[in-house]
């Protein structure tokens, strides 16, 4: 008689668990083996491609900086005081990670669109138009993306030892101080992890760009709304964009994997 | 007075209450077991936590005054903390830990490398002036925190168990240093242990803290020789008991009875130094004042000497050498007199 050591599955769990792997790995590899690896380059260059290219570059690293600009003292405040409504306001910047992108847009919409709450005045006393243009690309993109920013660092604020900023100051140095030479050293890897995250998911975003900011080729649209309505017309364009945006998802999940899947 | 304080602070259910006082060029060790406030109290004085009641003032100047609302913030204090594993940053090399405060005060770069370069030689660690703290051994860390905090020259220096973090072998040595770092050190030192010969190497005077309160204040000599609590007598490794004296009888609790030479009366305490208790197999006859009967608890062996710990109604613990435990055959269980003359019995009041 053979023995079962533990380690061995049973075998109806093992077939679901199999079947599994194979639903995620599938789809890569369609993607990849209708990849046209020798035109890849023409696909490229193609202006849609690259109007679209140039425009998530631009989009998704504004997104990126103003999580940082925004993100960075937020994420400060919840880890470091103990303001009152520090729960509900952490909930609510927590909701655009669960919040449908697309219920996202439409409130942008109403919110900053022309004739909505804040938008009717940006636009009649500053002249400052956001849905349509890349401005409200990234506007759209941060809203979806910034979430990601505030938690990572949040909780590398939460974890580093309070110690540090004690000793910083019993030697003589300011708060500000402190933080730009003691605090924001020591959390580098958080912002580097919260930034990266931050990016991605912003590089990906479609539901709340399109409804916010439409989808005017070399104004608005970015590569994952170019993927959208290059299918129907030119499917190549579109793989070779599905490609890019695959790499640097891998190339985001392998450079973060130490902090986010210790072996 | 070069450090003159009242720390009143509650923090949960530890209610704080401390008078510390620090001459220029003293040294006073805050003594006390874990959990007593000790580092409450430092933190106080270093700005790190606000009072509740009493003051801080450093050379007349006061730092913390809740009746008046005056309040320096920790950056604006004369007073160097080195803390417990020392927080050294671990993103700066040695010499720019030493050198940050210098730095934070406005001291120019070439400048503040200088003296921190000097600072780091007069610790012995010039060599690592380039090295990182995590590539750096206990008592290296020691040695450059000391310098952190004594480069900004303060009034008040602070240091929370400084030797705790150390391994026995580099204790010795460091330990040694340390002394002569704080003696070289033209302020007022705080240091705050749990270990009595880091007290009495580093120590000018010992305050001891207990649950938040002063038992005792004094010289290290007076402390062994009229300990006023359990805590201080274990520390001092000598016995100490509470009764009530009639002239040369001391009645303690559960029916026990001591004989001293002297005259007391009211509430006493009795000291008994271990080396003043003899030991016997046998009930023992002849001039002894105070034969206590019991079994042997349990044996440490401390160095050349064993210390015996005697259970018995009055229980006591006798230091004897290896060869009257053999002699006599003590092991525990072993049923045992001690003896103590009446001379060897110090009382005086509670």
């Amino acid at each position: 008689m053979r023995r079962r050591t533990r380690s061995r599955p049973p075998i109806a769990v093992a077939i679901l668990a199999a079947l599994a792997v194979v639903f995620f790995v599938v789809p890569v590899v369609g993607l990849l083996q209708r990849a046209p690896w020798s035109e890849l380059g023409d696909d490229l260059t193609d202006p849609v491609v690259r109007d679209a290219l140039r425009l998530s570059l631009v989009c998704s690293l504004g997104a990126t900086a103003l999580a940082f600009v925004l993100g960075l003292p937020l994420a400060w405040i919840l880890a470091r005081t103990q303001l009152p409504g520090r729960r509900i306001v952490r909930a609510l910047v927590l909701l655009p990670m669960v919040l449908p992108p697309v219920v996202g847009g439409v409130a942008l919409l109403l919110a900053f669109g022309r004739r909505g709450l804040v938008g009717q005045y940006l636009d009649d006393w500053l002249g400052v138009r956001l849905p349509f243009t890349t401005w409200g690309a990234i506007l759209a993109e941060a809203f979806v993306a910034m979430p990601f920013f505030i938690i990572v660092v949040e909780a590398g604020l939460r974890s580093l030892d309070r110690r540090y900023e004690d000793a910083a100051a019993t030697l003589g140095a300011r708060g500000f101080t402190t933080f730009r030479r003691v605090v924001l050293p020591l959390i580098a890897p958080s912002l580097v992890a919260g930034a990266a995250l931050t990016w991605a998911r912003a590089l990906g975003e479609f539901g709340a760009t399109i409804l916010f900011a439409g989808n005017l080729q070399g104004e608005t649209q970015t590569m994952p709304l170019a993927i959208f309505v290059e299918l129907q017309t030119n499917l190549g364009g579109a793989i070779a964009l599905s490609l890019v945006l695959l790499a640097v998802s891998v190339v985001v999940l392998v450079s973060l994997r130490d902090r986010w899947f210790p072996a | 007075m070069s450090l003159d304080a009242r720390v009143g602070v509650r923090l949960g259910t530890l209610a704080l209450d401390v008078p510390l006082e620090a001459r220029l060029g003293e040294t006073v060790v805050l003594l006390g077991p874990n959990g007593a406030g000790k580092t409450t109290v430092l933190r106080v004085i270093a700005g790190l936590l606000a009072l509740d009641e009493g003051r801080v003032a450093v050379d007349g100047h006061m730092l913390d005054d809740p009746t008046s609302g005056v309040w320096i913030p920790s950056e604006r204090r004369p007073i160097g903390y080195v803390f417990q594993d020392y927080a050294l940053f671990p993103h700066l090399s040695a010499l720019e830990n030493v050198a940050f405060g210098l730095r934070a005060r406005g001291v120019r770069r070439r400048e503040a490398a200088r003296r921190s370069h000097g600072w780091l030689e007069r610790v012995g660690m010039a060599a690592y002036a380039a090295d990182r703290p995590p590539a750096l051994s206990g008592g290296q860390s020691q040695r450059v925190a000391l310098a952190r905090a004594l480069v900004l020259e303060p009034r008040v220096l602070l240091l929370d168990e400084p030797l705790s973090a150390l391994d026995a072998s580099a204790r010795v040595d460091t330990r040694r240093e340390l002394r002569h770092h704080l003696e070289a050190h033209a302020g007022a030192r705080v240091v705050v242990t749990h270990d009595p010969i880091d007290a009495m190497t580093l120590g000018d005077r010992v305050v001891v803290l207990e649950a938040g309160r002063v038992v005792q204040a004094g010289s290290l000599a007076e402390l062994r020789e009229r300990p006023r609590s359990r805590y201080v007598a274990d520390l001092v490794g000598v016995n100490l008991y509470r009764g009530t004296a009639d002239g040369q009888r001391i009645r303690l609790p559960d029916r026990g009875e001591l004989v001293a030479a002297g005259h007391a009366r009211g509430d006493v305490f009795a000291v008994v130094h271990p080396r003043s208790v003899a030991l016997h197999r046998r009930e023992p006859e002849g001039t002894p004042r105070n034969v206590l009967a019991g079994t042997v608890e349990h044996l440490d062996v401390e160095g050349d000497r064993v210390r015996v710990v005697v259970a018995g109604t009055v229980p006591v613990t006798a230091e004897v050498t290896p060869a009257a435990v053999a002699e006599l055959e003590l092991t525990a269980g072993a049923a045992v007199w001690a003896s103590i003359k009446a001379t060897e019995i110090t009382a005086y009041p509670v």
